[in-house]
């Protein structure tokens, strides 16, 4: 393939439950750091089972021009900052002409919606800001990002739920494939809110039996498991042709090879092991990589029942029960919208450094997820290629294929 | 009736509040927009929180145009809470 029609990584920003930045997210990882917590929102519910979250810490974010921020709620600072240390690790203080960016969320900001209706409920929807009207739009973060940082490109923002931040990737891939743009800024964003919790956990999807320690709750691949714990942060990758990362002598973090996505019609909440299967295979015949050729998965794997025993028998029935697998849900939860792509930073790195997280919490497989070599301690082993997966409820799904740069 | 300097206290104390401005920059002479940095947006939400705090109606007969510096809102301010008084 040529190197034009070659995508590949050159830079990445995180904000996660760890803190702000890439190093931040993998230092956490790597040592399992505890970040997960109680909620007094979710605590004074009583028919509310899950008590847990994972949230960004706070921080102050005066250093954002109050200009810009006045559109961004908390999702779109988060993306403000992984942003500029997207561009930054890419070689940029400012933006490049014409960047594409491509990123969305699940929904937008809870909290400035309940802000707007409790104006409504007063009686006083002309007390509504323009700045209010800033930060709820659809694409609010996408826009704030662009004006704050100047991005002039095509700015899109694609919202598939839990799927959103993976999708985002695959639209860059995309563009940058098509021509529309040779760079581009592609992920998702996300802030958490009780409401996330109490609407997962009405579909029993939520982890229920270990609110006491909170850092145990969610259990990917686990016997015990009993759900996810939502979370939030964003995740940003610098995407780029080959071509233009060799011009301006870029340092590759990792190629992009292939995309693939479908959609689950049977189901909006539970995808059949069947439609994964197709989503996985297809991300290998969109650029004839072989099962065999393919070193870990990084799975979805939000620790519900129903979802990993799914995925698990997908992916072996593509690979086989040699291929290792492993989610990194146990260790920040869920973070929806970011988590395609904030765990593709981690995959990255895991490339770069030759390095296999482990899923934490796992302790014993659960008999019903199919038999694959789950990975429970941090391993350096070579790897060369990583699958990466993203569901939505929706019923869509997205895989993506990552390579170790030659 | 509401005095002149509780115009200006309560006028300054929003702004400080809705646009972070320190106390020392709000002084009577300070233009909106050139020494203060309101764009066009702010200037809208300007009016709402004017409103919610004095209790008056500012958006309708309110020309930016005419307002230039923080002397002139006070005064603006301060003819429609006396009209609003009559």
């Amino acid at each position: 393939m040529g190197d034009s029609n070659t995508v590949v990584i050159t830079g990445m920003g995180a904000v996660s439950p760890y803190g702000r930045g890439v190093e931040t997210f993998w230092d956490g990882l790597l040592n399992a750091r505890p970040c997960m917590h109680t909620v007094p929102e979710l605590e004074a519910l009583p028919l509310v089972q899950t008590k847990v979250a994972a949230t960004v810490p706070p921080e102050d974010y005066s250093f954002i021009a109050r200009k810009y921020r006045r559109g961004m709620s908390r999702m779109g600072l988060y993306a403000y900052c992984a942003a500029q240390e997207a561009l930054k690790q890419a070689g940029y203080d400012q933006a490049p002409a014409h960047l594409g960016f491509f990123m969305g969320s699940t929904l937008n900001s809870i909290s400035v919606w309940l802000e707007l209706a409790s104006y409504s409920q007063g009686a006083h929807l002309e007390m509504i800001k323009t700045s209010d009207f800033l930060q709820i739009m659809n694409h609010s973060p996408l826009a704030g990002v662009c004006q704050a940082l100047k991005i002039n490109g095509p700015a899109m923002g694609n919202s598939e739920a839990c799927a959103t931040g993976l999708m985002n990737i695959g639209l860059g891939f995309m563009a940058i494939r098509s021509g529309l743009v040779s760079q581009a800024l592609c992920g998702g964003t996300e802030e958490y809110h009780p409401m996330f919790s109490a609407c997962f956990d009405i579909m029993q999807a939520t982890s229920k039996n270990a609110n006491d320690c909170p850092d145990t709750a969610c259990r990917p691949f686990d016997k015990s498991r009993t759900g996810l714990v939502v979370a939030e942060g964003c995740g940003l990758v610098f995407m780029e042709s080959k071509q233009s990362a060799l011009a301006r002598g870029a340092t590759v973090l990792a190629e992009v090879l292939g995309f693939y996505a479908n959609t689950e019609t049977e189901n909006m909440a539970f995808p059949s092991a069947l439609t994964l299967q197709r989503c996985m295979q297809g991300a290998l015949d969109a650029c004839g990589v072989r099962p065999e050729q393919v070193d870990l998965l990084n799975a979805h794997a939000t620790g519900t029942i129903a979802g990993d025993i799914a995925e698990t028998q997908a992916a072996q029935a593509v690979f086989g029960p040699q291929l290792r697998i492993n989610s990194l849900k146990g260790h920040i939860g869920h973070t929806m919208g970011a988590s395609g792509s904030l765990e593709s930073i981690a995959c990255v790195n895991m490339l770069a450094r030759q390095t296999v997280l482990p899923t934490k919490n796992l302790c014993q497989p659960d008999e019903r997820c199919a038999a694959l070599a789950y990975q429970t301690a941090v391993q350096k082993t070579p790897l060369r290629i990583v699958l990466k997966n993203s569901f939505a409820i929706g019923g869509n799904n997205c895989s993506l294929l990552l390579r170790r740069p030659e | 009736m509401i005095t002149r300097e509780e115009i200006i206290k309560h006028t300054n104390e929003a702004l400080e509040k809705e646009f972070e401005f320190r106390a020392e920059q709000l002084v009577p002479s300070a233009r909106l927009r050139d020494d203060l940095g309101l764009d066009s947006l702010d200037a809208l939400d300007m009016v709402v929180v004017l409103e919610q705090q004095f209790g008056v109606t500012l958006r309708q007969g309110y020309d930016l145009r005419t307002i230039i510096t923080l002397e002139d809102l006070y005064n603006f301010i301060e003819k429609i809470a006396r009209e609003h008084n009559k």
